[in-house]
Parts: structure tokens; C-alpha cells; sequence
């Protein structure tokens, strides 16, 4: 099955070989063990004989351990994918299938207090750091007024941000600057290049010092690992670049229609298993344009706390009234649920128009997902329509990747709408929102994107039909009879497909007429296997960090299939230290940290956001980054059962495996 | 007697210990024999103060516990009910359905939307089969389908992926995006800019970054759906000036000064919100004119030029380019890379502090994916050619005017757009005694429209549906002819004011002259066979 292969991907295994086999040969010779020497020397002179696999490294300083997989590949595997992009893991014990196991109900981890010391002294850092802070400004604004200069009223004009409202900002978060918004140039995938900067002036300005790093990505919402310069989807967006060039010309509605549209509208709405599916091309944009066209002035949107700032924004557009309830929590749901319902609407006690319990399938800043058995019992019971925000859980969740509905086995039609993006696992950008054909019909027809946002354009289709198919694998029209009445055919005629399927089954396969006729389809995308290694090596990586670190005695939240992993720092301080401890290891790792007023005040936290294209060796890595950066920063508080670092790495497939981690 | 003594023997003991316990561990606590001797000496003194003093305490506690969204519970018109009654109400609630299906007026609206298969461009081909000259999509400048476009874009494709997998503020600033917000910054000669991944989304989050309760905006009534929002979501009070009408701003302007006089209120932001070129019907404001009242009353301009940027001016740097008005004069000029540069996604363009304020607080900025890379590398080498191919927009303006020419004397066709604008609507003048257009009686001209209300005093009458089905009929005829018009499509009910139903033209660089006039005349043709029927 391997004779279809181009002949560049070939090339770039052959020469990727020759590299790795070259890398080992010199590793030994010096006697160490690759990845925890950098041999920076030894790695400039290998590039050359690999130019193909690394993107320009010219003046970045390359890390041996990101390049080159730990064992070279034996001479039966051929990789196809760059390692630096997505990592080569041939071994398949490092898989683990994602999903809910039935019978039990869902449970996050307890979210675990940290001792009282460790709260007090966050609170002080704080009060330190706004003391500090006030004093800066007090002698600042005396000292140096030019620096103040746009923040007070000047010839007449109100200043544009007044210093109260922009304290934060200035005397908080500009000290921790240097973690955030960092620029970075090639694929976001299994590795990301920093562009270096410094700052002389304490982050005030960050200026570019020219050279670049190569850090271990865990930051990026790349949960497929579809972020991918080479391989099938971007030859496939490549192949539509050429054709329809990268504009779609204007709004849905006024001419900016185009076929692939059409066929990725179809494509989405079978793979979530709804009748229909609208594109936006703006994640953000598909809940804040098209909530408003689904509730109005006397409907009511029940809101999970944590939601979202698109959604809110959304809410806020629509007139609806809102409630929110406690995150997750299923008692304070049911109990808002039964008062607002007796209630009606406040004053005129008049019935509610419509209820909108509003949910996220996967929570981005806490790791967990919505308890979706209970709402579904709590939905028959009070009858509100269900929203689930999607963006974070699609394709991250669920054996078939389908998303929460598919990881907790409930059948996506008894839910309203679905809506997602794909910017995240899809590796392209925009939204879906999917429902009945009449909902989204009435969507198409209201929403505001449909009217006045720009359509998307036919290379991000095309990444999103692409990766999508290559999840679901493509039924190949059975050869001469052409008739879909003979599913045994065609599963004789491809004989990877594990059991024939019903057309419309859910969760089934892409038919190959839904694609466009153009898009070139490689065996490995058709028999759906490039699909099941990422969903299976996803949920792998994620059980593997999330249980690792606890283990490790990190406080985590969320639960253990959640791709995102919250890690705990509370102090305010420890943020920056610990994203500039990973960043400058001897293989760098990105992480990102966010704090208040993203989180509550304490509960500063460092995000790993996981991937399949991560291997095995990538998460160890992290784990052992995370182990002694956690003992200088004392982070280790968690009670339970602890394992030293490396027995968590030589019982990995154990500890993904186990039901219940004691 | 003895046996509950002895049975209460361990209890006392334990009462004993711990508080022995307790005591111990209370004086292990620094400074709190301090306390101690303040409580003893207190109470000695007055042991009614004492109880005072607990009973406050208990009051902070219980304050303190309370829970903050209490509010509901306790309101006056909240109603005790108990839990059967609830049941019986939650069993008793029937919820409208989430959507109504469609009208088949509807249903028609939506099979009308054109399906282009195969690429956009001036002539692309419709699912129906059928070549077209397009009028509809938004290239203006003619970059849609450019090759070198489409190299550059496969080039960085190759080299960065598609997505960029995260938000600016977490590892999804890309050099690229770096070098177009550079570019676009250059290209209109402000300090810095700042790009969006959506047009849209842009200027409504661009007006709540800034724009906060109890500052002042000064809006245009015909601004577009996104300024809308935006001013819904930034909640300041908004005062409405007639559109396109300096005069109609100024006494606005005036008027709010002196309401901020008389209240000798704080100074607060002030804000005038126009757009460059209005998409609703094309017309063009007049910006020498709004520099100098902004600066005359000391207001921030906000000024989005969706549709001006790459269309007008002779390189298509938009209105401040036509009128030469420096464009670091425009506080925050907003533009859409999708429209003018055949990408996707805005800008706002603006003094570093303008930009840099908008990387925190701009919301659609901060909590959304960036754009992607090789989308952005397209509109970088969209602005290299407009740079350096001015005979471009030369070629644009010439095909405008050659539209214009056909289309401007036609009796059963008005034209609410400016001459030079590259999109033109085109709505249907009804004969001169016409009931459906009579001047509202007793139209005193000279006064002005309440500032407060976004409505205007004598608002035009139009039928819309009747329009609206008209106009369609134009478009399918024209469509039959082989051009492809759209009528404009709004958010009926939606919108603040509705806007008279048109045609919307988009002209095109793509397109030769001769097309052009070909193209305008087939609308022409279309107009007056669909109108000349109901005559």
C-alpha cells in the first residue's frame, strides 16, 4: 500500500533515515545518551544532510532531542510525517482509545486546596505587587510625566485609557510580559520556533535579538496534530490553492458561495451526526453571530460560569436574560433550573419564551467536561433546548472523535445544536454550528455572518475537508457497481475498512463523492488509519501527562481524557518562573500560563494543551521539565499516592491503562 | 442519676481537653495575649459591650457567608413555592420551538443565493452551469486568483501549516502576522496597526475596547450592522447625527456640549463612529470635513472603511488617500483585509497606544484563533501590488465610471452611492406621484431629528417585501443574461433602521471596460423590463 506514496514524501523518509541513523552513529560514539546532551556542534552539522526535514534552521539554535526520535526507525516502519511536526511513534502499546466507560458516571478530579501558607502568601504577593505598583505610579507620575502622558486628559481629550482601569496591565502583567504573545514562525505543530527577544527596559518593549530557538510545543490547540506543513491535507489545500486561489469573494448570502462551501457544510454535518451544519469563518464569530439569532428579548440562556467569552458576548448581543450556574455542577443547575422555570420572567411572571442551557464540551481553562449523561436526563425532564460549544472537544474526545457526545455514547440528535471550530483539532480556523435542517436554515437566513461576515475562504475548507475525512476515513464508490444498496461490496473491495456501514451511519465514514473530485486521496487517509493513530495517540498522550502528574504530586484539575491539563502554581510569581524555567531547559518547552483575571485571583495556572502528534519521549520530557522545576518551586502538594519520576515513565502503558488511578 | 453521668463522663472530659487544647494553642499565637487582655479588660468594664461586640461579629461573619447571587431569591417579586408546585409548573411550561421553520418566502430568499463552482474571479461559473459576469463578489482590485498570490500563499503553506493553532497571546503571533500588521501600517502611513481574523468582528470589537459607560459616541443613522453591535455592546451613550450630514453632526456635537456644560459633568471619551464609504448605499463621507469638527470639538474619530480600502484612492488607500488627509489624523481607522485585499479578516490602524490597548481589551482579538499564516502573507502581497501597480485602481475607477455612465439616467433606477464608489446600489425610483413615496405633509426642513432617537425625523417610506421581490426579479433577470447582481441582503428586523432594499453592484479591476458596460446595460435592461411590467 506504500507504492502510491509520492516520491518526495520518500525522499524525505530516505534522506530522514540516513539523518537519524547518522545522529544515532555519533550519539554513541560520544557516549551519551541523545537527548539529554544538546550537542549543539553535532546537531549544525547534521542539518546539512537533512535540509528537507527541518525547516530553515539557519540561525536557530537546534535541539538534537526535538529533531530526531529518541530510537531510529527500524527498517519495516516508514514515517511520513516530518518529526518535527508530528513525532514518530511506532510503538503500539502508546495508544489508548478515548472514551466514557459505561455504566459509571462522569467525575473530574477533586479539585485539591493547596496548604494555607501557599493561599496567604499568594494574597500577599498580591498585595505586594499593588502596593508596589501604586507607589511606581505615585512617584512615576511626579518623576516622569511623559510616561503617563496617555493615560491623563490632554488639550481637551478624555485620555483613552484611564491609569485605574489599566493598572493591571501596566504594573502586573507587563512584569510577567516575556510569557505572553510571544512571536513564533513555522508550523505550530509537535515543535515551534520562538523568535528570541529581549527587553531592556523591563518588558516595557520586547525587542527581536534576530536568532531563533526550537522549543517542545505544548501550548498550541493542536490536539491531532493536523497543524502539518506536509502530508495529505496540505497537499490537498495546496492542490485548492491552485484552483480556486484564496478568496471567496464576499458574505454567503451576496455571492460569496462557492461549491466547497456546499461540500464542507454536508462533510460537517455527517461527521458531528447532525442533519445539517453552517461554516463561519471565525471561531469567536459563530457564537457571537449566531446566538442572537437563536434567543431575544423574554428567552432565557442558562450559562455555565465558566463559558466562553464568545458566548457571553453572544448573550449580551441577543437582549436574553441570563442565569449562570456553578461550574459542572449538576445540583446547582438543577436547582437554577426549577426556579427559573416556576419564576417565569422576573417581574411579569409570564412563562419563558425559550430556555438555552449554554455548555462547553470541553472546559479550556479547567480541563474538564461537561457532564453530559445528567444534562441529558435533566433536559428531558425541564425540556430547555441544549447548546454545546464544541471548539475545544471536537475531534479531542471520543473513540470516533466526534467530540463529547461521542466519548459519553449519546446519540448527537437528541441534542439542538452543536457548535465547534475548527481552528483546534482541525488545524484550519473558523466554526461550524449544527443542527435540524429548519434550525440552521432559519441560522443561514439570520445569523449575522451569513449576511455581513466574509465567507470562508477555499483553502481553509479545504483543511477542514481534508483532516475531517482523514478521521472518518473515505468509502471509495465500489468499483463498477455504483449502487449503495451493496454495502458488502465495498468493504470487499477495501478490505481495511473494519465492518461495512450504512450510509448515514454515525459515526460512518466519508462517502468519496462528498469530497471534491480533485482533492488527492492517499490510502492511509482513505482506510481512516491516519485518523485512528491520532485519536488514538491523543487520548494516550493526555491519560499519560494528566495521571503522570499527579503522580508526580502536581495539583491538577479537570478530568483525565481532558487534552488540556491545568497545572496549579497559585503564586502569582511562580507563573513567570516557571514559563521561563521551561523555556530555557536544555530542550526548550513552551507552556502557557494564565492567571487572573482569566482565573480567580489564586488559582494561577500553567496549561498543557496535548497532542498526537507528541510522542511518548515528548511527554516524559515534559514530566521530568515538570518534576524539578515543581521541586524548586515547591508545587508538589497534592495527598495521594506518588510515584518517582521514573517509575511513572517505565509504567506508563500501566498507568494509562489502570480504571482508576488510587 | 449516676448512669447518664457516667455515660456524659467522656464527653465532659473531651469538652475539657479541648478546650484546654484550645487555650494552649490560642496563647501559642502571637500576640494573643494582647487580644486576651483586651477581651478580660473590656468585659470587666462593661459586660454589656461585650455582647454587643460578639453580636457585630456575628453580623460581619454572616454577612461575609452570604451568598452574592441571593438577590433573586429575596426580591419582592420572588414567589414561595413549594416543591410539588414546582413540579407541577416545570411539568406545565411548554417552550416555543428553537427555530420556526422557514416561509416559503423564505425558503425562496435562500434558494436564491448564487453557487459559484469552481474559483471566483470576473467570470466564474455557477452551479446552474452557466458562465457569468460577476457584479456581486468583492475583488475590486482584481487580486482574487492572482498567481503570484497564490505562489506566495503555497510557499508559506509549506512552511508554517494553515491554522496558526492558537490565539495571539499564546504562541499564534506569527511573523507573518507581525510583518502585515507592518505592512498595512506602512501601506496607509500610521504608526502601527493591528489585524483581525474576520472583518466583521473587527469594529465591534474595536468600539467596545475603547468606547465604555458614560462615554459619548457620535454615530452616523446609516452606519452598518457591525458598528451597530458594537456600539450595542460598548453601552455609552450614543447620540445619532442624519446620515452623511455634516451639518446634521455639527448641531449634534454642539448640542452635546452643551448638555456636558450644563451638567459640568467629568471630561469623558468622546467618539465620532462614520464609516469611509457606507455599505448600505455607497455614499462616501465627507472627511476634511469630519477631521476639522473632530478636532473642533475635540473628538476621536472612528472611521471604518470596510469598503473604501483597496478601492479607493489612486492606490487604494481608501478615503484619506482621495482627500489627502494624513491618515495618522483618523484615530482608528478599520478596514477589511477580505474586501480590499481578497484575504480574510480587518484591521485598525492607529497610534501604537491605539493598537497596543487593543491587544488586552480588544475582545474578538484576544479570545480568538489568529488568522492563518498564508492568508496573511496574501494580503501582504496584495498590498505590493497595489502599491506598485497603481494603474489597478486606475483601471477600477474607469470601470465604475463606465457603469455609472449607463446606469445614472435611468428613470425606474435611484443611486444613493458616491460617483467614485466601487460599489454601487442601485434602488428602485417609483414614478413622481407615486403613493408609496410621498412626501410626508407638513415637512418643515429646517428642523433637526432628536440626537437620542436612532430614528430620523421623516423617515424615507418604502414597502420593503414588495421592493424586495422586485429587486429580485431584476436580479434573476439579469442573471439570466448572464451577469450576476445580488440584491443587498439585510437582517430584516434586525437592524436598527431598515435600509431601502437595492442591488448591489460590486465593480471589478478584472473586468474590461467593455464587460463593464456590457454588464450595467443588462441591468439597465433587467430594471426597466421587471418595472416597466408593472406600469
Amino acid at each position: 500500500m506504500f507504492k502510491k506514496k509520492s516520491s518526495s514524501a520518500l525522499s524525505t523518509a530516505a534522506s530522514y533515515l540516513s539523518a537519524v541513523s547518522e545522529a544515532d552513529a555519533r550519539a554513541r560514539a560520544h557516549g551519551g545518551t541523545p537527548n539529554s546532551t544538546p550537542a549543539l556542534s553535532l546537531s549544525s552539522s547534521l542539518t546539512t544532510s537533512s535540509e528537507d526535514t527541518v525547516l530553515d534552521e539557519s540561525g536557530a539554535e537546534v535541539v538534537n532531542a526535538l529533531l530526531y526520535p529518541r530510537l531510529p526507525p527500524t527498517s519495516e516502519q516508514v514515517f511520513t510525517t516530518v518529526h518535527t511536526e508530528f513525532g514518530h511513534c511506532a510503538n503500539e502499546d502508546y495508544r489508548y482509545t478515548s472514551q466514557h466507560r459505561a455504566g459509571t458516571s462522569y467525575k473530574s478530579n477533586a479539585e485539591q486546596d493547596p496548604p494555607y501558607y501557599i493561599l496567604l502568601t499568594t494574597y500577599l504577593s498580591y498585595l505586594m505587587v499593588i502596593c508596589l505598583g501604586h507607589l511606581r505610579d505615585f512617584v512615576g507620575k511626579r518623576m516622569r510625566p511623559s510616561f503617563y502622558k496617555h493615560l491623563v486628559a490632554r488639550n481637551g481629550y478624555a485620555a483613552l485609557n484611564s491609569d485605574f482601569d489599566s493598572f493591571y496591565t501596566r504594573r502586573l502583567k507587563s512584569r510577567i510580559d516575556d510569557c505572553f504573545s510571544h512571536p513564533v514562525t513555522g508550523v505550530p505543530g509537535r515543535t515551534i520556533v520562538l523568535l528570541d527577544r529581549y527587553s531592556p527596559d523591563n518588558n516595557a518593549t520586547l525587542i527581536p535579538t534576530g536568532t531563533r530557538t526550537r522549543a517542545l510545543n505544548i501550548s498550541s490547540y493542536n490536539y491531532l496534530g493536523f497543524a502539518q506543513g506536509k502530508g495529505a491535507c496540505a497537499d490537498a489545500v495546496e492542490e485548492s490553492v491552485w484552483r480556486y486561489g484564496v478568496s471567496s469573494g464576499g458574505t454567503r448570502l451576496e455571492g460569496g458561495t462557492l461549491d466547497l462551501h456546499l461540500q464542507a457544510e454536508a462533510l460537517v454535518a455527517r461527521f458531528v451526526g447532525m442533519e445539517d451544519a453552517l461554516i463561519s469563518s471565525m471561531g469567536f464569530a459563530t457564537n457571537s453571530t449566531i446566538i442572537p439569532a437563536l434567543v431575544s428579548k423574554g428567552c432565557l440562556v442558562v450559562s455555565d460560569e465558566f463559558n466562553h467569552a464568545s458566548i457571553r458576548y453572544g448573550v449580551r448581543l441577543s437582549g436574553a436574560s441570563v442565569r449562570m450556574f456553578k461550574h459542572n455542577d449538576m445540583q446547582s443547575l438543577e436547582a437554577l433550573l426549577r426556579e427559573v422555570i416556576s419564576q417565569g420572567q422576573p417581574k411579569t411572571h409570564r412563562p419563558w419564551k425559550k430556555i438555552l442551557l449554554i455548555v462547553e464540551g470541553l472546559y479550556s481553562m479547567e480541563g474538564t467536561l461537561v457532564n453530559l449523561p445528567v444534562v441529558m436526563e435533566l433536559k428531558k425532564k425541564y425540556k430547555f433546548s441544549l447548546f454545546i460549544d464544541e471548539a475545544h472537544s471536537i475531534g479531542a474526545l471520543g473513540p470516533h472523535g466526534r467530540g463529547v457526545a461521542d466519548y459519553f455514547g449519546i446519540n448527537p440528535r437528541s441534542i439542538d445544536i452543536l457548535m465547534g471550530t475548527f481552528t483546534k483539532s482541525f488545524g484550519a480556523a473558523g466554526g461550524y454550528i449544527a443542527g435540524n435542517k429548519a434550525l440552521i436554515d432559519r441560522l443561514r437566513l439570520q445569523g449575522h455572518s451569513g449576511v455581513y461576515a466574509e465567507a470562508m475562504t477555499p483553502p481553509v475548507l479545504t483543511q477542514v475537508l481534508a483532516s475531517m475525512a482523514s478521521i472518518m476515513g473515505v468509502t471509495l464508490p465500489a468499483e463498477k457497481t455504483v449502487s449503495p444498496a451493496l454495502p458488502l461490496l465495498r468493504s470487499s473491495a477495501d478490505l481495511h475498512m473494519p465492518e461495512p456501514e450504512p450510509e448515514c451511519a454515525y459515526p460512518g465514514t466519508a462517502p468519496a463523492a462528498a469530497l471534491p473530485s480533485w482533492m488527492p486521496l492517499v490510502p492511509s487517509l482513505v482506510d481512516g488509519s491516519d485518523g485512528r493513530v491520532r485519536l488514538r495517540r491523543l487520548a494516550f498522550n493526555t491519560r499519560y501527562l494528566n495521571r503522570g502528574l499527579r503522580k508526580l504530586g502536581f495539583i491538577t484539575y479537570g478530568h483525565d481524557d481532558s487534552p488540556v491539563v491545568p497545572l496549579l502554581l497559585f503564586n502569582l510569581g511562580k507563573m513567570a518562573v516557571f514559563s521561563r524555567m521551561m523555556r530555557t531547559r536544555a530542550t526548550p518547552i513552551v507552556v502557557v500560563v494564565v492567571g487572573y483575571p482569566a482565573t480567580a485571583l489564586v488559582t494561577s495556572r500553567v496549561r498543557f494543551c496535548l497532542s498526537a502528534a507528541h510522542t511518548k519521549e515528548d511527554v516524559d520530557t515534559v514530566l521530568t521539565a515538570c518534576d524539578e522545576i515543581g521541586d524548586v518551586l515547591d508545587l508538589k502538594k497534592a495527598a495521594g499516592e506518588r510515584w518517582p519520576l521514573q517509575e511513572i515513565i517505565d509504567r506508563a502503558v500501566e498507568l494509562v491503562n489502570m480504571l482508576e488511578v488510587p | 442519676m449516676s448512669g447518664t453521668a457516667s455515660t456524659l463522663e467522656p464527653l465532659f472530659s473531651f469538652v475539657t481537653s479541648s478546650y484546654a487544647a484550645l487555650e494552649t494553642n490560642f496563647f501559642k499565637i502571637p500576640g494573643s495575649a494582647v487580644v486576651a487582655r483586651y477581651v478580660k479588660s473590656s468585659h470587666q468594664n462593661d459586660p454589656g459591650r461585650t455582647l454587643l461586640e460578639v453580636i457585630l461579629i456575628i453580623f460581619a461573619v454572616r454577612t461575609l457567608l452570604q451568598s452574592r447571587t441571593r438577590a433573586d431569591h429575596s426580591g419582592k417579586h420572588f414567589i414561595q413555592f413549594n416543591e410539588q408546585e414546582i413540579d407541577d409548573l416545570v411539568d406545565e411550561w411548554s417552550p416555543e420551538p428553537l427555530a420556526q421553520p422557514l416561509s416559503a418566502q423564505e425558503k425562496a430568499d435562500l434558494a436564491s443565493v448564487p453557487v459559484i463552482v469552481g474559483p471566483t474571479g470576473p467570470k466564474p461559473k455557477l452551479s446552474t452551469g452557466k458562465t457569468v459576469t460577476n457584479l456581486a463578489s468583492y475583488n475590486f482590485a482584481g487580486l482574487a486568483g492572482n498567481s503570484v498570490i497564490k505562489e506566495r500563499a503555497i510557499d508559506t503553506l509549506r512552511k508554517y501549516g494553515l491554522g496558526s493553532c492558537g490565539p495571539p497571546g499564546f504562541y499564534g503571533t506569527q511573523d507573518v502576522h507581525i510583518q502585515l500588521e507592518k505592512d498595512i501600517a506602512d501601506f496607509l502611513g500610521t504608526e502601527a496597526a493591528i489585524i483581525y481574523s474576520q472583518a466583521f468582528s473587527t469594529i465591534s470589537s474595536v468600539i467596545p475596547a475603547f468606547c465604555k459607560r458614560g462615554d459619548v459616541i457620535v454615530a452616523d443613522r446609516g452606519v452598518n450592522f457591525a458598528i451597530q453591535k458594537g456600539l450595542q455592546i460598548s453601552r455609552c451613550t450614543v447620540r445619532w447625527y442624519d446620515h452623511n450630514d455634516m451639518e446634521s453632526l455639527e448641531q449634534v456635537l454642539e448640542s452635546v456640549e452643551k448638555e456636558r456644560r450644563k451638567k459640568k459633568g467629568p471630561l469623558t471619551r468622546r467618539f465620532i463612529v462614520t464609516e469611509g464609504i457606507f455599505d448600505h448605499d455607497g455614499a462616501m463621507s465627507d472627511l476634511p470635513k469630519l477631521v476639522e469638527l473632530k478636532e473642533k470639538y475635540k473628538y476621536r474619530l472612528i472611521l471604518d472603511e470596510s469598503v473604501s480600502f483597496g478601492s479607493i484612492g489612486r492606490t487604494g488607500r481608501g478615503l484619506t488617500e482621495l482627500y489627502n488627509v494624513p491618515a495618522s489624523q483618523v484615530d482608528m481607522l478599520v478596514g477589511s483585509i477580505a474586501n480590499g485585499l481578497s484575504s480574510c479578516g480587518g484591521f485598525c490602524a492607529g497610534s501604537s497606544v491605539v493598537v497596543n490597548h487593543q491587544r488586552i481589551n480588544g475582545t474578538s482579538f484576544v479570545f480568538s484563533a489568529a488568522m492563518p499564516a498564508m492568508l496573511s502573507v496574501a494580503a501582504s502581497e496584495g498590498i505590493n501590488i497595489l502599491r506598485s501597480t497603481p494603474s489597478i485602481l486606475s483601471t477600477l475607477h474607469d470601470n465604475v465610471r463606465a457603469v455609472r455612465a449607463v446606469l445614472d439616467r435611468v428613470d425606474c433606477i435611484a443611486i444613493p452611492s458616491h460617483p467614485a464608489s466601487a460599489i454601487i446600489h442601485l434602488t428602485i425610483r417609483w414614478p413622481a406621484p407615486a403613493t408609496l413615496q410621498a412626501p410626508p405633509a407638513g415637512a418643515s426642513p429646517g428642523k433637526p431629528s432628536n440626537p437620542l432617537s436612532v430614528l430620523p425625523r421623516d423617515a424615507p417610506q418604502f414597502d420593503v417585501e414588495l421592493e424586495e421581490r422586485l429587486l429580485q426579479d431584476v436580479v434573476d433577470e439579469a442573471l439570466a443574461q448572464g451577469v450576476l447582481v445580488t440584491r443587498a441582503r439585510r437582517l430584516r428586523g434586525q437592524e436598527l433602521v431598515e435600509a431601502r432594499p437595492s442591488v448591489r453592484l460590486a465593480v471589478s479591476a478584472a473586468l474590461t471596460r467593455k464587460e463593464c458596460e456590457k454588464a450595467a446595460n443588462v441591468v439597465k435592461t433587467a430594471f426597466v423590463k421587471v418595472l416597466g411590467k408593472r406600469r
